[in-house]
């Protein structure tokens, strides 16, 4: 018996929701999102000649969101470990590179559907609370429309990013192989890099971590206003962290296929 | 019929001991015996290191010199305000009242529409009253007894000092007298509601005054602060106005007129590439009674930007490591099963959680000491070569209390967060839970804060265990001259040990809750 990828993406998919607390971290991470985009457009206010970006802002919850998005990619990997796991599933699916395709196709499929909802609600509440809010056109920080262009590439850009981030998790988690390790690394690359590019007082470096570092990055995809003087372009931004996930994935499959399980 | 007796069994083994001390050496032994922990614990001096004086050395002084002036201590102070004055050439004291103190909004700013309405609140500090100065020079010594418009009476001296007399604001329902009388170098300030029945509000030594003063009248209005977004604060000169009756002098008064002077160079603030237009200062007079516009301030001048607490952001790193290492501590116990042998070797599990926190929050604590005392100096020579000088920045020795609260309250911050990643990890047994807990706790705040608009960010900062990183703080700060809190500038809404308190309380009662149920769970 062979198993095609057919049936890795459906063991995969069995694994995936047959463990209740995924599904539980899912739903917590829509709800997480959204409950902090609609906190943070129901209570920011603009007045005449804000620079605040509309769209940013109703998406805002994607910073918190992901924290958990991320934890679920890395226990799908984790999880296998300490359990001990791991070994039926490589018995079953002795073509390793086959199985962690599988796995990432299906986490990054999972959380692509769900980040939709997380995002189609964001958005939504933020088309109710901002213009209310003074993100008027008058004041130079007008809500765009749910289909206008850049909020269509802002929405579906912050979908990819976040399924950028499950498989940045799983590349790091298959690469580590233990649950603390991997959470503490995934958080840490996400958060650490914003909260120092933010306070540091040198703007050329300031400039540098918000093009190099994946979440800062990342979410430039989420930007519709001033593109210009953005340190990093929408789908350049996503491409830098498209490039941080690929570089992770790369070395958790090398080291998946030379080590020992 | 009597039964032979039956001797009791007794191991020839000496009894094994089951005190506190035997309880620490396990879990010290626990600690050392994985290589990756012990590995880990020094590795938290090493990047303690590493990541606070890297940020030190990005992190130039950009900001350009305002109009400021070197007070008696060597601080640097703004001294600006409108100073209706003449020679006073030995003892002496002079009265007044106080019929109105009031903001004049600035025409200038109207027509930007980002800025109008800006002043259009009395700043709190705007101040009118009576002052002692040494000369006309700014930063001089002085002394005054002020009515402000939100803190009541109040007399200053020498721009740190400021002593409360009586709350409440000044109108011509309820004017202010005020009285300044000078002895020597000793001067004692009053107030009264009704200028027969007088409180003194304070005494103040100003040694080396010299015998010829210029006493009188000043008003001051504070910059307006606009705290933009959540990391910019735009400065605009605000003016107020006060009128003065009922003067009286007695004394050595040299007798000559009354001369208004405009103190202190007066400061300018570009405004989108603007320059905003300093307020017109001035006094009118008509018979007994003195209308004064003043702007600018008498006080200690407090930067916006704190260098060290910004590098010592860096210590983010290395708590990510103590986050790891208690949560492991604890949830590694659970995963071998271990938890079982520990808890028949030491029955009383609250004191398995206690001997746990104490040898992680030790090892944290030292580790986190070694790393901080070593990069505390060396960031502190960097920011001075990246340009912080006076007046933004005055280098904190070491060995001062600022720099040992930094030094001591970072290596604290780390070992309390690692008693806390203890008590959630005893709660919820599973690493991965444990980490995003203590990660959301402590970590998650502060990239709120960096985000949300000031209210909601300046209230985390109050309420989460993220308010101990004010620890980190070196400037000092003062009542009389509040700045625009933001995280962004190294800025925490509490006191460094009020916000260290939060988070012992944090830690507190997890603790003890885990304690609880620790006692009532099957292990």
């Amino acid at each position: 018996m062979t198993t095609t990828m057919r049936d890795a993406v459906l063991a995969e998919w069995i694994k995936l929701r047959s463990i209740s607390s995924n599904a539980w971290l899912l739903l917590a991470s829509v709800a997480v999102a959204v409950a902090a985009s609609g906190l943070t457009t129901s209570i920011d206010k603009c007045q005449a000649g804000c620079t605040a970006d509309p769209a940013k802002l109703s998406l805002i919850g994607v910073q918190l969101g992901q924290a958990l998005v991320a934890i679920v990619a890395v226990l799908t990997v984790s999880g296998e470990y300490s359990s001990g796991m791991i070994r039926f599933t490589l018995t079953a699916m002795p073509r390793r590179s086959v199985m962690m395709t599988a796995k990432s196709a299906v986490i990054a499929g999972v959380v692509a559907i769900v980040s939709a909802v997380t995002v189609g609600a964001s958005v939504l509440v933020g088309q109710l609370f901002l213009p209310g809010n003074g993100f008027t056109a008058r004041n130079g920080a007008a809500t765009l429309s749910v289909t206008s262009g850049p909020m269509l590439r802002a929405a579906g850009g912050s979908v990819l990013y976040l399924a950028l981030i499950a498989l940045l998790s799983v590349g790091l988690a298959t690469a580590l192989r233990e649950s603390a390790l991997a959470i503490t690394a995934a958080l840490g690359l996400l958060y650490l890099f914003p909260i120092i590019g933010h306070v540091l007082l040198n703007p050329v470096w300031q400039n540098r971590i918000d093009r190099i570092a994946p979440m800062n990055a990342g979410l430039a995809i989420q930007s519709t206003r001033d593109l210009a003087t953005l340190p990093i372009g929408p789908w350049a931004g996503l491409g830098v962290l498209a490039a941080w996930t690929a570089g992770a994935l790369l070395i958790g499959w090398v080291l998946l296929l030379r080590r020992d399980a | 019929m009597r039964s032979a007796p039956i001797a009791r069994y007794a191991s020839a083994e000496e009894l094994g001991k089951d005190g506190f001390a035997q309880l620490l050496r396990a879990e010290w032994t626990k600690f050392t015996t994985v290589r990756g922990w012990v590995i880990t614990a020094i590795a938290v001096a090493v990047v303690t290191v590493v990541a606070v004086v890297d940020i030190a050395l990005v992190s130039q002084n950009h900001n350009t010199r305002p109009a400021l002036a070197t007070g008696p201590d060597n601080e640097s102070v703004t001294d600006a305000f409108y100073f209706v004055h003449q020679p006073l050439n030995g003892d002496g004291s002079i009265t007044v009242r106080v019929t109105s103190l009031g903001n004049v909004p600035q025409a200038a700013l109207a027509d930007r529409p980002s800025l109008a309405g800006a002043d259009a609140d009395i700043q709190p500090w705007a101040k009118a009253g009576i002052i002692v100065k040494e000369s006309v020079t700014p930063g001089s010594p002085y002394t005054s007894v002020i009515a402000t418009a939100s803190h009541g009476v109040q007399m200053q001296y020498n721009f740190t000092h400021s002593v409360a007399g009586s709350p409440g604001s000044v109108s011509a329902a309820s004017p202010q007298w005020l009285r300044l009388s000078r002895s020597g170098d000793t001067l004692t300030g009053y107030e009264s509601a009704d200028g027969s029945s007088w409180t003194q509000v304070g005494t103040v030594t100003l040694a080396g005054l010299p015998s010829t003063v210029q006493a009188g009248l000043f008003v001051a209005s504070p910059m307006a602060q606009l705290a933009r977004g959540t990391d910019s604060v735009t400065l605009i000169p605000t003016q107020a106005k006060a009128t003065f009756d009922n003067l009286g002098l007695h004394g050595q008064w040299s007798g000559s007129a009354w001369a208004g002077t405009d103190i202190g160079q007066a400061e300018q603030v570009a405004l989108d590439g603007d320059v905003a237009p300093v307020p017109h200062d001035g006094v009118t007079r008509s018979g007994g009674t003195f209308t004064v516009a003043g702007s600018g301030d008498v006080a200690p001048y407090v930067p916006f930007v704190d260098p060290t607490q910004v590098s010592f952001y860096g210590s983010l790193v290395p708590l990510l490591m103590v986050i790891a290492l208690g949560t492991l501590f604890m949830t590694v116990e659970y995963r071998r099963g271990m938890i079982r042998w520990t808890l028949t070797a030491s029955p009383r599990r609250g004191r398995v959680l206690t001997a746990k926190a104490i040898v992680i929050g030790g090892v944290s604590f030292v580790t986190g000491l070694i790393g901080s005392a070593i990069a505390f100096p060396i960031t502190e020579s960097k920011l001075q070569s990246e340009g912080w000088n006076a007046p933004f920045y005055h280098m904190v020795p070491l060995t001062s209390a600022v720099g040992l609260r930094v030094v001591v309250g970072t290596a604290a911050l780390l070992a309390v967060v690692a008693v806390l990643a203890i008590a959630v990890g005893a709660l919820l047994r599973r690493s991965a839970g444990t980490i995003t807990t203590v990660i959301g706790l402590v970590i998650f705040p502060l990239v709120l804060a960096l985000t949300l608009p000031h209210g909601p960010a300046s209230w985390l900062l109050k309420v989460t265990p993220a308010a101990a990183f004010g620890l980190q703080q070196a400037l000092p700060h003062y009542s009389q001259a509040p700045t625009a809190c933001l995280p962004y500038n190294g800025c925490y809404p509490l006191s460094p040990w009020a916000g260290f308190l939060v988070l012992c309380a944090w830690a507190a009662v997890a603790l003890g809750v885990a304690m609880l149920v620790l006692r009532s769970r099957d292990a």
